[in-house]
């Protein structure tokens, strides 16, 4: 199980920046005296086997917060328990524990695919013979062994895609972060990834899962956080998130959480 | 970090560019590109010489002889002026150059008087001036000719009239061992030459692992896995560091293969100083270039991984080229050498020592000086950079 609690990232501007800022018209509440608080308060858990969709409009925080979870970034105060570990005092733990995909995340474009993902198997430690047995096995599993020694600068966006996947699980990580990962992917592309997580499902592995797709929450998600202006303005499940809105409809449920947020501000 | 180490070199030695910028380029492309620009300079310098010199001649017969010398040398042709316009004729290249002996002019044995004549010409190339060059040894043999008239003319024997000619006659003994000599020049040209090779090597490189890696979106990746950041960018550091070292030494080697080529099938005795720098030597500007390309890998690794894209990368290296030529020149300048102040400047204290090293005439306790000092300012570059590549606001800078 992953826990998130009263998680917050504060960035402290340099002179430059926070002369620029200061100019700013229109201002984000968040920003203080030369820091930015970009996630102040979030909190959230994902027991195994369940899928949480981590949604909010651009800027909220999400990104900022899956960077913490995956240890990327170092949290201004707030607790990640991973199984009750707080991994923010042991990020080497948590590194291991965690599989990380973004749309932004590449490969290394002239290795091969299987270079690039034992490459990655190898960075986490795992011995040649595990390694050997878990390529074999994530390979199977997402039909990679057709392109296995293609160079990753010669593959189309859906094999791009199923190498990133394997690179992101190849430790068997036991939390697996996706921020926006069908972002710019076409359907097909997005398909594998959608189906991939869907495969999770009712493991041992708990999933966040980052996007702006709704219908992709509604395909997928046990559980929903939204965040707003770095604090999560709601967290439980699909069907509960649904009931926030007259209608019934994530869309409407997601729009009228945000316009709350923004009288507040 | 051997593992980061060897799948980043690897990622480099199957780019096409990076083995041609580092090593078919300076071993092979370089040296013949020099021997052909330097085949076809001396071509055109023997075309030049022996060219024909059209030149024409105005009140000749007031200086007896001095058409003579012109026309009996070989190359030079003498031609008629269409007018008195000497400008348009020579412009119009219908005429060299214009020997023009001034109206009531006399020869100065006759005359016994210092003469004045007009030579018209148009001279703004390297051709004119190695023609002009043959116009001069004419001239001179002239003025050799009518000081020995005049000596007779005066009852003057020939060896007081070298004394008119020349009180004192300078005799230069010089001490100077030939390898000091051109070392001098060949000295400061090694020294730039594998200074820019150190920067050059490093620069694809440092841009590939470290900026490459932010746009490419595999840094964050790679910090997401149980390695320390330190060895992460030791790793960096290292595949840098061994490129750029890598395209010195394979370019070092490549001039001493290249020039003991030249020395024993073309006979270029101008190369021949080489022979004797000793393998002490050569060992040394390799062991000179250790920490020298350590401090430009530290530096610009700093400036990649700080960069939020390639075009700001790109942008930071030129500065970063300057921060190594200017101290290189520096070292140039007359009068500076190897001291205990020098010793302590970076790069500069390379380039002296490189000087000193071709030249033969090295201070080998000024060599452990620079390098201590040199060490030390690599180490605590190369400290800095790995303290840098744990900052979230360098790494997720945007």
């Amino acid at each position: 199980m992953i826990e998130l609690k009263n998680l917050a990232k504060t960035f402290v501007y340099d002179k430059k920046e926070a002369k620029a800022r200061q100019k700013k018209e229109v201002k984000d509440p968040r920003e203080g005296d030369g820091v930015f608080h970009a996630v102040k308060n979030v909190n959230l858990n994902v027991e195994p086997g369940k899928v949480l969709g981590l949604l909010g409009p651009n800027g909220a925080g999400k990104t900022t917060t899956l960077r913490m979870l995956s240890t990327a970034l170092q949290p201004t105060s707030g607790q990640i328990l991973i199984d009750g570990k707080d991994v923010t005092k042991d990020p080497i733990y948590a590194t291991k524990q965690i599989g990380f995909l973004s749309g932004k995340t590449g490969l290394y474009h002239r290795l091969t695919v299987q270079e690039n993902v034992e490459y990655f198997g190898r960075m986490h430690g795992l011995s040649k013979d595990v390694l050997a047995e878990r390529v074999e096995q994530i390979f199977t599993l997402l039909d990679m062994h057709s392109f296995a020694s293609k160079r990753a600068d010669d593959l189309s966006t859906g094999m791009t895609q199923r190498a990133s996947i394997a690179r992101a699980v190849i430790h068997n990580p036991r939390v697996l972060v996706f921020d926006e990962p069908t972002t710019g992917l076409d359907v097909i592309s997005a398909k594998t990834v959608l189906d991939f997580i869907e495969s999770y499902r009712g493991t041992e592995m708990s999933v966040i899962f980052s996007t702006h797709h709704l219908h992709e929450v509604e395909q997928l998600c046990d559980q929903v956080c939204l965040i707003d202006l770095g604090e999560s303005k709601f967290f439980g499940s699909t069907e509960e998130f649904r009931q926030i809105s007259d209608t019934g409809d994530l869309y409407s449920s997601f729009l009228k959480l945000v316009e709350q947020q923004k009288e507040v501000a | 970090m051997w593992l980061v180490y060897k799948k980043e070199l690897l990622e480099l030695l199957r780019d096409k560019r990076t083995l041609i910028l580092s090593i078919l380029l300076p071993t092979l492309i370089f040296p013949i590109i020099f021997f052909f620009v330097g085949k076809f300079s001396a071509d055109r310098n023997a075309e030049a010489q022996a060219q024909d010199i059209k030149i024409a001649f105005v009140n000749v017969e007031q200086m007896p002889g001095l058409k003579a010398l012109f026309t009996r040398e070989k190359g030079f042709v003498e031609v008629d002026l269409q007018s008195s316009d000497y400008e348009n004729q020579i412009l119009g290249k219908s005429v060299d150059y214009i020997v023009e002996i001034p109206e009531n002019s006399l020869a100065p044995r006759e005359s016994k008087e210092q003469q004045s004549i007009n030579l018209h010409y148009k001279g703004a190339s390297n051709l004119n001036r190695i023609l002009s060059s043959r116009i001069d040894k004419v001239f001179e043999s002239y003025n050799n000719t009518e000081r020995k008239a005049l000596g007779e003319a005066y009852n003057i024997p020939n060896r007081s009239l070298k004394a008119f000619n020349q009180p004192v006659d300078v005799v230069n003994k010089n001490y100077a061992s030939s390898r000091e000599k051109i070392g001098e020049l060949a000295g400061p040209f090694t020294a730039y030459m594998l200074i820019l090779l150190a920067i050059a090597g490093a620069m694809y490189p440092t841009l590939e692992v470290g900026v490459g890696e932010k746009e490419r979106g595999t840094l964050e990746t790679l910090l997401l896995t149980p390695m320390k950041k330190s060895k992460i960018v030791l790793a960096k550091f290292g595949v840098i560091f061994s490129a750029s070292f890598a395209s010195v030494a394979v370019t070092l080697l490549s001039y001493l293969f290249w020039a003991y080529i030249f020395t024993t099938s073309f006979n270029l005795k101008g190369l021949g100083f080489m022979s004797n720098i000793s393998t002490l030597d050569i060992l040394l500007i390799g062991v000179l270039l250790i920490p020298l390309t350590s401090i430009f890998a530290s530096v610009m690794l700093s400036a990649s991984i700080y960069a939020k894209n390639m075009k700001e990368a790109q942008a930071y290296m030129s500065p970063i080229m300057m921060m190594g030529f200017v101290p290189v020149i520096v070292a140039f300048v007359p009068g500076m050498e190897l001291n205990w102040k020098t010793a302590l400047i970076p790069v500069t204290n390379v380039a002296l020592a490189m000087k000193d090293l071709i030249k033969g005439t090295v201070d080998y306790g000024m060599i452990a000086v620079l390098l201590l000092s040199t060490i030390l300012i690599a180490g605590a570059l190369l400290y800095f950079v790995t303290q840098f590549f744990k900052k979230e606001k360098v790494l997720f800078r945007s």
